[in-house]
């Protein structure tokens, strides 16, 4: 069931009525509905699936309890490590094992020794890699004492498999989130239409700017070899908003449903493509992700603390793993990487907290060197993302030499009947709305709130790609 | 929670409102299309006469020559649609008659396309701006799984193919941007093709015994005076399965089987479409045999 679709909003006003007018006694029937609704939007998937989301949740919760009880540090210790290398081993085998075995078996190849490789026929359970990280970084804090394990099973479950983020985040931690499920909600209109906004604003993104992208950059990255120089960088950039508009879409409509039952998410994306530099950028993409592995990856490591060599193992570990975290492929490792060689120059000046304060622009100089920042930082995200879209490093790298050696800068008519600048004018709309919006969610609530979503349904209705339907692209991971 | 209810209503509201508005432009900007396509002209069109029509799918619309029909004196439009099924072929003849064409001779494509009579959702998606508009549409579609929705939800039609019938079909529509349907009275020659598919695997595909599309065309040609001419069209050597035109020759004795007339690969652009020198042999033999 996915959130742009009939199901989901026939599902949802179904959940919220029962929420608010019939399981609305006590904070206990309200987890109680959530999770069996939650339950039944995962197993919309494939049910089966649902025993491992049920175990994985049981063994956090008793691990975790285990830990808190632990009289030893050794018992302690063992509950830890049971959890993490359950949690991983789930991860590994769904999700990596296939990968590990292909490139071994590629490496034997390559050494002259013929293997063919033994590989799973299993299907990635949606979702796994954003709830093994919500039990993995509960089981963490406890064992490190900065959070109380919690006793309560209904409570816990639905930190875990609440459905706006269960199959694609954000990553909540139990800090923000296990707090505000252990009070009775009471309604409130302003945080219910802030959720309205966020949901109709979560759409637009999806279905006008991400799958219409698609549209284009499927039509471009598949026969990149017959594209010219300025198609191949055209599909860079509408890959660049079709992975932004998908993924922080569904954040979105995950924030603004949660909101809808009185509950806040972390927020995940903050406009991202009006970075100044790449340390900015990923404070501001992918946040939960980005603090989860700095808080229980970066830090651990040592983070910016020790020496320069330390300093740049760290970066490298945690922008590759990062990467590796999105699939099992090389093009994800090399996006990780690439990105971590152009947070190095930052970090080797101290300067990747930099840009820390909002974006002014005036008549000035400053103004056109922060426009510039923001263009540059834009770019180098582009060519990152071809990594992360092209199906091998080579259809990546060949991509690029494409860029530089078609030198055809003219308009081309692509396979998909259509031409490559068409969507140039609804990008730059887009950028024009959420530049005037920055500092604010969404760009729909304040005045003429009324007018803003009325052009919002009419754009998503007009301008949507529906027909040609495309899932969420992190659902994936 | 009643601030909110009503914030929904109102909501809900404002989406209905803009989908009978954007109904409303998007069916009056269809109603005025002049040179898009073959359904759009029909429909849009008063009193034609033509002395031949040719309806049926890209087996039709690739294969017969408008002009060596007109080089005959013979008044003819070539309305097969690719990839339409015939489906979309009888919705477009009973237009016609409704318009009062006066047609001497129907020839339909008429062999692949009876294994089913399903609409092909991407042709029949083009006479949906219509549907409101016309009781013929209304009444073909009427038997279709999701008619209810097509018909009673505003908009709903343009949202589910706007791949079809969306923004840009729309947009292109108000411009009369001119797209190429319309040329060559409606055929469309094929070049030869370097990686032309040159198989083809039909032993699976049955004809239906009653093709309901099929008796509809037959049954309008009858009560309209209407020279029906049913035939098979040429397939390429390599298919496998060929004993399928056996089987349509064995349920409509009628249709005449000229899937073999025209066979060497030379004149194919694929296995099942002919190029343009394959298509003017096999007009020719048309108009020899029946003209």
């Amino acid at each position: 069931m996915f959130f742009n679709s009939i199901a989901f909003a026939i599902f949802l006003p179904i959940v919220f009525f029962l929420y608010w007018f019939v399981f609305n006694k006590t904070k206990n029937t309200q987890n109680a509905l959530l999770i069996i609704a939650s339950y039944y939007f995962y197993s919309c998937w494939d049910w089966r699936f649902l025993f491992l989301l049920v175990f994985s949740t049981f063994l956090d919760y008793y691990t975790g309890i285990q830990i808190e009880k632990g009289e030893s540090e050794k018992s302690r210790k063992f509950w830890f490590w049971l959890s993490i290398l359950v949690n991983l081993g789930f991860l590994g085998v769904f999700k990596y094992y296939n990968f590990f075995a292909a490139s071994f078996s590629d490496l034997l190849n390559a050494a002259g020794l013929k293997s063919s490789p033994l590989l799973l026929n299993v299907i990635l359970p949606v979702g796994i890699s954003f709830y093994t990280f919500h039990g993995l970084s509960y089981v963490i804090d406890i064992y490190y004492k900065r959070i109380k394990a919690e006793y309560n099973f209904v409570d816990y479950s639905l930190f875990v498999s609440y459905f706006p983020l269960l199959v694609a985040g954000p990553i909540e931690r139990a800090t923000h989130l296990l707090p505000q499920v252990k009070i009775k909600r009471e309604f409130n209109f302003e945080k219910a239409k802030e959720g309205i906004y966020q949901i109709i604003w979560g759409l637009v993104k999806k279905v006008v700017i991400a799958d219409t992208c698609a549209t284009y950059a499927n039509a471009i990255f598949d026969h990149y070899t017959s594209m010219n120089s300025f198609s191949l960088m055209l599909g860079a950039v509408y890959f660049a908003f079709q992975i932004y508009g998908d993924f922080s879409g569904y954040s979105d409509i995950a924030l603004g449903t949660s909101k809808l039952f009185g509950l806040d998410l972390l927020r995940n994306f903050n406009y991202p493509y009006f970075s100044r530099d790449i340390a900015e950028f990923w404070r501001r993409w992918h946040i939960s992700l980005s603090s989860w592995f700095r808080d229980y990856l970066y830090i651990p490591l040592g983070g910016s603390k020790g020496g320069l060599w330390m300093k740049i193992r760290n970066t490298f570990i945690i922008f590759v793993v990062s990467g590796f975290w999105h699939g099992a492929n090389w093009t994800y490792i090399a996006w990780g990487f690439i990105n971590a060689v152009y947070f190095l120059p930052l970090l080797l000046r101290n300067s990747n907290r930099n840009n820390m304060d909002a974006i002014h622009l005036s008549w000035n100089f400053n103004s056109v060197k922060t426009i510039f920042s923001i263009l540059s930082t834009f770019l180098i995200t582009c060519v990152a993302w071809i990594f992360f879209r092209a199906k091998t490093i080579t259809d990546a790298v060949l991509y690029i030499k494409g860029i530089f050696t078609n030198k055809d800068f003219g308009f081309q008519y692509l396979d998909n009947e259509r031409y490559n600048y068409e969507l140039l004018l609804l990008i730059g709309l887009f950028v024009l709305a959420e530049w005037n919006s920055r500092t604010k969610i969404e760009p729909l609530s304040g005045k003429k709130s009324m007018l803003k979503l009325t052009l919002a349904i009419m754009a998503i209705m007009a301008f949507g790609t529906f027909s040609d339907y495309k899932e969420f692209i992190y659902f994936q991971f | 929670m009643k601030h909110f209810l009503i914030y929904t209503i109102k909501i809900s509201v404002v989406i209905l409102l803009t989908a009978i508005a954007l109904d409303g432009l998007y069916t009056y900007v269809f109603l005025q299309s002049k040179n898009r396509g073959k359904i759009e002209t029909v429909f849009n069109s008063k009193a034609q006469k033509y002395d031949v029509v040719i309806l049926g799918s890209s087996r039709a619309n690739n294969h017969f020559v408008s002009k060596m029909f007109e080089e005959k004196g013979l008044k003819t439009f070539n309305y097969g649609m690719s990839g339409g099924h015939l489906f979309e072929a009888s919705l477009l003849l009973k237009l016609m008659i409704e318009r009062k064409y006066t047609i001497k001779n129907v020839i339909l494509e008429a062999d692949l396309n009876l294994s089913n009579d399903h609409q092909a959702e991407g042709i029949a998606a083009l006479f949906l701006p219509y549907i409101h508009n016309s009781e013929t549409i209304k009444n073909h579609f009427q038997s279709q799984e999701n008619f209810n929705e097509l018909y009673y939800i505003p908009f709903y039609r343009y949202i589910k193919y706007d791949g079809k019938i969306g923004f840009r079909e729309t947009f292109f529509t108000l411009i009369h941007k001119k797209t190429n349907a319309l040329d060559n009275q409606g055929y469309y020659p094929l070049k030869k093709h370097k990686n032309g598919n040159m198989k083809n695997n039909i032993v699976n595909l049955n004809p239906l015994k009653h093709n309901k599309y099929y008796e509809e065309i037959k049954t309008i040609c009858k009560a309209n005076n209407i020279n029906f001419i049913p035939v098979m069209t040429p397939m390429c050597e390599n298919v496998t399965g060929m004993n399928y035109f056996d089987k349509v020759k064995k349920a409509y004795p009628e249709i005449y089987n000229y899937e073999n007339v025209v066979v060497e690969n030379k004149y194919f652009s694929s296995c099942g479409h002919m190029t343009d020198s394959g298509a003017r042999l096999f007009t020719a033999i048309i108009l020899k045999d029946f003209f």
